[in-house]
């Protein structure tokens, strides 16, 4: 009936040629950083390419990657997942806690108890509807302070030689074991992602709730299987550092490591409203993230200044994606 | 009846306004009187908010001029039209919640004594206040702990309190119960009383009969009437808000047209509601669609159209009724069991319920059917692409290729799609709310093509539109509704325009009424 509707409802068109290039830059950036970074290393850094290094890149890059996947789906179905970085802790404590029931064992509870913290998240956000970042922000606090409270606070070695020894240092073909597993993780969810209806559901629910509910879309199912999936991630990520370190830590272990996931997510180009999801672009970005922290590291300089440049990053990234949205 | 005695406070003169070479308002001129309701009439589009946000200032005038006391004015933003006693409730409340009644009425008008608030005068003066309107609300309350109704009051309350010399009242009764629309027409007659002009914009005939001094009717941007109540009865309102019909097309031929019926009455129930009631926004709702038939759902804005259909899709959880498709009765219905049972729904707000912006035309089209065409959770990609294929080509959806993103899409085609998420679950009835809301001529033609081949296929088609005329030409049979309740039942091809005008206005006496609104 009316013109207004219809010019309302088919949304703006950006400019072909401004846009295209931001498109562009917005789509590939993280890889093109990552790889620039990388040769500026090889050439610039004294002592960077050798075995040592790219290793111990590596093994710390393993449990950023696992915990920034599981952020992916979070912010992918347009909520986040504030928990994760004391979902770690909680897991280093509770591996300290069994550890007399055996290592294998110990590991698996800590994986349990990590993913039940995901299902209370996830069941607050899905049935309850309360807003992720509140539960975020809660349980941020809480799992800390729960992690604290059986651990008594304090950090406790793990005897070494046995399971957390190997997983801590063990390197297949060269790449360590843990790298491997965090890739393999992320394969599995970008699978999942592209070819699976969960994959979908997700992303219906983080485009257009209203629209994913019409559509009978199981969004309460989806969005409590993803928030299970990225605390069960964290718990093996706290199981990761606890055998990197060989020690249970709980007051240390995954401070503010829930920023980092959040900052690989936007710097991998999945936006924050939803939507849109994409692994490959996280993975990339993890490794990117922790290749500043390295390159800071080496070159001597203050490592304060890392962080300065990471939020600017982020907050480039956020303004390519503003740019992407137009679009829409 | 004359009234030269009334002083003309807002007058509005050949008011014109286009956005982007698109006109929204065409000459249209508002007369506002001290001391009068005035209603401001039109559907869909006919430019009443427009014209609203050039009396507040939020848009200028291409042309024409606004005289308030009958001195020209101009508004560049909306606090100039503030300071010249243009007060406007919207229809959300605006009120900060942790703050106390007083506090938010005297919002920047606080009494003070020596620079230091005064608590005790500035409850006093609200009081006063309220009692002038007679609202019982405690002026200490904090506005959160009130209900929305008395929530919306102290907005109002607000608005005029203070110099307002004219209030718009953009439906302000679309949230509240009856209770509390009571209060609210107290304290608009209380207005007029002070000699307020009150602008009351409301989709509920009655309302505008009960409250509402004289009448202005726009329609697709243009000026229609001016009139009063006694002037222009109900029927002659809503045949002004709607316009002159065109009949020709199609549905002349009462042969074919009889013809159709007599085959359709041999046919099973595809869908059946019964007694469907929700909230007060749809009342006891009652009607059978026969396999193969189109029954539109005809009903001004408000009237329930898009409310009933939700209801019975289950997008909304309603209070009671029965809805059976094809037989097999649908239990609790949400959209998920609807889906599965047979019943579709085109939703009529196609960007907040309907596309996935950021995704492809393939995502979008097979939104729905995932289910159906996976395997441990895999989806078939030949499926996906085939069920594309299928209907791209069918609805002539017109993409670059499937991959597209909707969004990039022009309305039409966007509706394609979604038509074609829809109808590759292979519905047995479907519901299409304003399917043609937005789109071009073009789009419309095959919209309508597609319903059509639809019922051929022997689905149960319930079909709204926001335009009459299309209705009377698409539809087998109109159930008409007004504020929420069936008003009676005719078809096209057997009724005058003026039948159904009468029957959109609520007053079911002039129509036949076939097995209309029985249970």
């Amino acid at each position: 009936m009316t013109t207004q509707t219809q010019t309302r409802g088919t949304g703006r068109k950006t400019t072909p040629g401004a846009s295209h290039l931001l498109n562009w830059a917005g789509k590939y950036s993280v890889y093109l950083a990552l790889v620039a970074l990388f040769v500026f290393n090889l050439v610039a850094t004294d002592g960077f390419a050798s075995t040592f290094t790219l290793q111990n890149l590596l093994f710390s890059a393993a449990p950023i990657i696992l915990i920034a996947v599981g952020q992916t789906l979070a912010i992918g179905t347009g909520g986040i997942d504030l928990s994760v970085g004391s979902v770690m802790a909680l897991s280093s404590a509770t591996v300290a806690l069994y550890l007399g029931y055996g290592e294998v064992a110990a590991i698996i509870i800590a994986v349990a108890a990590a993913a039940l913290i995901g299902v209370f998240n996830g069941s607050l956000i899905a049935f309850a509807r309360i807003n992720p970042l509140i539960t975020g922000l809660g349980l941020l606090v809480a799992v800390r302070g729960l992690a604290q409270a059986v651990s008594g606070g304090s950090r406790s070695s793990i005897p070494p030689g046995g399971v957390f020894t190997w997983i801590g240092n063990a390197s297949f073909l060269g790449i360590p074991v843990v790298a491997l597993f965090a890739l393999a993780a992320a394969g599995a969810v970008a699978l999942l992602v592209r070819r699976t209806t969960f994959g979908r559901y997700a992303l219906f629910a983080g485009s257009n709730r209203e629209a994913a509910f019409l559509a009978g879309t199981p969004r309460n199912i989806t969005l409590l299987a993803i928030y299970t999936l990225s605390a069960a991630f964290a718990g093996i990520a706290g199981v990761m550092v606890s055998a990197r370190i060989g020690a249970s830590d709980p007051s240390f272990i995954g401070i503010n490591l829930e920023l980092t996931a959040i900052a690989a997510v936007v710097i991998g180009g999945t936006p924050l409203v939803g939507g849109r999801i994409s692994i490959l672009g996280t993975v990339a970005a993890a490794l990117f993230l922790q290749l500043i922290d390295t390159t800071f590291v080496m070159q001597d300089i203050n490592f304060a200044f890392a962080q300065v440049l990471k939020a600017i990053l982020i907050i480039a990234a956020l303004y390519l994606q503003r740019t992407r949205k137009d679009a829409r | 009846m004359s009234d030269q005695d009334k002083p003309l406070i807002l007058q509005a003169r050949g008011i014109r306004k286009s956005f982007k070479g698109v006109h929204a308002l065409k000459t249209v001129s508002l007369n506002l009187y001290a001391g009068e309701v005035h209603g401001l009439n039109g559907e869909n589009g006919a430019g009443k908010s427009t014209l609203i946000k050039i009396l507040t200032g939020f848009h200028q005038p291409d042309a024409g001029e606004l005289l308030l006391e009958g001195r020209p004015v101009s508004f560049s933003k909306p606090l100039d039209s503030q300071h010249s006693g243009i007060s406007t409730v919207y229809q959300e409340v605006n009120l900060i919640p942790e703050r106390t009644v007083a506090e938010n009425i005297l919002l920047g008008r606080e009494p003070r004594r020596g620079g230091i608030l005064d608590k005790r005068a500035a409850i006093a003066q609200v009081q006063e206040i309220l009692d002038r309107y007679e609202l019982n609300i405690n002026p200490r309350s904090k506005v959160s702990e009130l209900g929305l109704g008395m929530q919306q009051m102290v907005a109002i309350v607000r608005a005029v309190a203070f110099e307002a010399k004219v209030v718009i009242l953009d439906e302000p009764t679309s949230a509240l119960n009856g209770n509390e629309i009571e209060i609210l027409f107290n304290v608009i007659r209380q207005l007029r009383s002070e000699g307020a002009a009150i602008l009351f914009v409301s989709h509920r005939m009655s309302e505008l009969y009960e409250l509402c001094d004289r009448f202005t009717v726009l329609r697709d941007g243009e000026f229609v009437t001016e009139s009063t109540p006694v002037d222009l009865p109900r029927a002659a309102l809503v045949k002004a808000m709607l316009g002159g019909v065109d009949l020709d097309e199609g549905s002349l031929d009462r042969d074919a047209a009889r013809d159709r019926m007599r085959r359709l009455a041999q046919e099973d129930i595809g869908l059946s509601v019964k007694n469907l009631t929700w909230s007060t926004r749809v009342r006891d709702v009652s009607f059978d669609v026969r396999k193969g038939e189109i029954v539109g759902l005809l009903g001004l804005l408000g009237s329930g159209r898009t409310e009933t259909c939700k209801a019975i899709f289950g997008a909304v959880k309603a209070d009671a009724g029965d809805v059976t498709v094809a037989g097999t009765p649908l239990t609790r219905p949400t959209p998920a069991r609807a889906l599965s049972a047979g019943v579709s729904y085109l939703s009529e707000d196609r960007r907040n319920e309907g596309i996935f912006p950021g995704l492809s035309v393939k995502e979008n089209m097979t939104a729905a059917i995932l289910k159906n065409i996976s395997k441990f959770g895999f989806i078939s990609r030949s499926a996906q692409n085939s069920i594309v294929r299928e209907f791209s080509d069918e609805l002539k959806v017109k993409a670059s290729n499937a991959e597209q993103a909707i969004s990039e899409l022009s309305g039409g085609n966007q509706q394609k799609v979604l038509l074609g998420r829809w109808l590759s679950l292979g519905p047995k009835a479907v519901l299409l709310d304003d399917p043609t809301r937005g789109i071009d001529i073009g789009a419309k033609a095959e919209v309508h093509r597609v319903i059509r081949a639809l019922a051929e296929k022997g689905i149960a088609v319930v079909v709204t539109s926001s335009e009459t005329e299309e209705l009377l030409a698409l539809c087998d049979r109109l159930v008409v509704l007004s504020e929420g309740s069936v008003t009676g039942e005719v078809y096209p091809h057997e009724v005058g325009y003026d039948d159904v005008i009468s029957l959109l206005s609520g007053q079911a006496n002039t129509a036949k009424q076939t097995a209309g609104g029985t249970e």
